[in-house]
C-alpha cells in the first residue's frame, strides 16, 4: 500500500463515527460529585480547625510544665485577690435600718436646735447648710 | 460554581472523548460507567488536581488511561482465578444502517481489540480523539517519538488486519 493510499485509509478510519455517551448518564455521574463536593467543603473546613488545633499544640506542647507553672501563677493570683476582697468589712457597706423611736429622738432634737439658734421655720433651718465659699473669704473668716 | 471546580463544563466538553476511549479499553457499558464515574469522583474529592493544568483534555485522558489499565489489571487477576465468561464485546462505533459500513465497523472494533494496550491508546487518541503526538506524549507520559512509532506499528496491523475488507469496499465505490 502506498503512503497515498495508506493516508486514505487513515482518513477512512477517521471519519468512523464513534457511539455516544448515553444521555441518561451525565445525571448518574454528576449526582453524586455534589454531594460529594459539599462533604469536600466540610472536610475543609475540619482542615481548618485542625490547623488551628496544631498550631496551639505546637505552641504548648514543647514546654507543658512552664507552661503549666504560669496557670499555676496565674491560678494563684486569682486567688489571693478574691481572697482580699472577701476581707472587706461586711458591715461597711450596709446601713442599719433606724427605729421609729430614734427617728422622732432626731428630730426633737432639730427642734430644739431650731429654737435655740431663733429660726421657727425648720424648713428654713434646713435651706441654711452649707454653702461654699471662695477660698478667700475663708482666708478671712479664720484670720478674724 | 464561583472559586470552585466545574464539574458540569468538565463532564460537557470532556465525557464524550473519554467514553469512547474507555470504552475502546473497557468494552463493557457497565465498566465504562464506573470508570468514568470514578474520573469525575475524584475530580469532585481533588479539584486541586485541575489547578495550573495547561492541556485539561490531555490531563483528563491520562487520567482515564490509569483508570483504564488498573481495570485491565483487574479483569487478569480476576481471570486467572475464577472462570471467564465470554461476553460480547461491544463496538465503539455507533450502529449505521448500510450494511457493509456496519460490517466494516465491527470489523475494525475487533481489529482494534486485537491490539496491543499501548498502541489501541495511541491509535485511538489520533485518529478519534484528534490529539497532535505531542498532546498524546503528555497524556500517556511517554515521547513524541514513542508516541508516533506506537501510531505507525498499531495502523499498520490494522491496515494489514482489514485490507481484504477494505479493498473491497474501494471496488465497490
Amino acid at each position: 500500500m502506498m503512503n497515498g493510499e495508506l493516508e486514505q485509509f487513515e482518513n477512512r478510519l477517521r471519519h468512523q463515527t464513534l457511539r455516544q455517551i448515553p444521555a441518561e448518564w451525565r445525571d448518574k455521574i454528576i449526582g453524586p460529585t455534589s454531594s460529594l463536593s459539599s462533604l469536600a467543603k466540610i472536610k475543609k473546613m475540619e482542615a481548618g480547625k485542625m490547623s488551628v488545633l496544631r498550631f496551639w499544640r505546637e505552641l504548648f506542647w514543647p514546654n507543658p510544665k512552664a507552661w503549666a507553672g504560669l496557670a499555676a501563677v496565674w491560678i494563684f493570683i486569682f486567688i489571693l485577690n478574691f481572697s482580699t476582697r472577701d476581707k472587706v468589712p461586711m458591715g461597711a457597706g450596709k446601713v442599719s435600718p433606724s427605729s421609729p423611736d430614734v427617728m422622732v429622738q432626731l428630730k426633737l432634737q432639730q427642734q430644739m436646735l431650731a429654737e435655740l439658734m431663733g429660726v421657727n421655720d425648720l424648713h428654713e433651718a434646713d435651706r441654711q447648710k452649707f454653702i461654699p465659699k471662695p477660698r478667700s473669704e475663708w482666708v478671712e473668716i479664720l484670720t478674724a | 460554581m464561583p472559586g470552585g471546580l466545574d464539574i458540569e463544563r468538565i463532564y460537557d466538553e470532556h465525557a464524550q472523548p473519554l467514553y469512547a476511549f474507555l470504552l475502546n479499553f473497557a468494552r463493557d457499558e457497565a465498566d465504562t460507567r464506573d470508570l468514568l464515574q470514578e474520573i469525575f469522583v475524584k475530580l469532585t474529592r481533588e479539584p486541586k488536581l485541575l489547578r495550573g493544568v495547561r492541556d485539561e483534555r490531555a490531563f483528563l485522558i491520562r487520567l482515564a488511561h490509569n483508570a483504564a489499565i488498573d481495570l485491565m489489571r483487574r479483569r487478569g487477576t480476576r481471570e486467572k482465578t475464577k472462570e471467564h465468561f465470554a461476553v460480547e464485546a461491544v463496538s465503539i462505533f455507533a450502529s449505521t444502517e448500510n450494511p457493509d459500513e456496519k460490517f466494516f465497523r465491527d470489523e475494525l472494533s475487533v481489529a482494534l481489540g486485537e491490539l496491543p494496550e499501548e498502541q489501541r491508546a495511541v491509535v485511538h487518541l489520533k485518529l478519534w480523539s484528534e490529539l497532535t503526538f505531542e498532546q498524546i506524549a503528555t497524556a500517556l507520559d511517554i515521547s513524541p517519538n514513542t508516541a508516533a512509532s506506537r501510531y505507525r506499528y498499531g495502523l499498520d496491523k490494522l491496515r494489514e488486519r482489514l485490507r481484504p475488507l477494505y479493498e473491497e469496499m474501494k471496488k465497490a465505490e
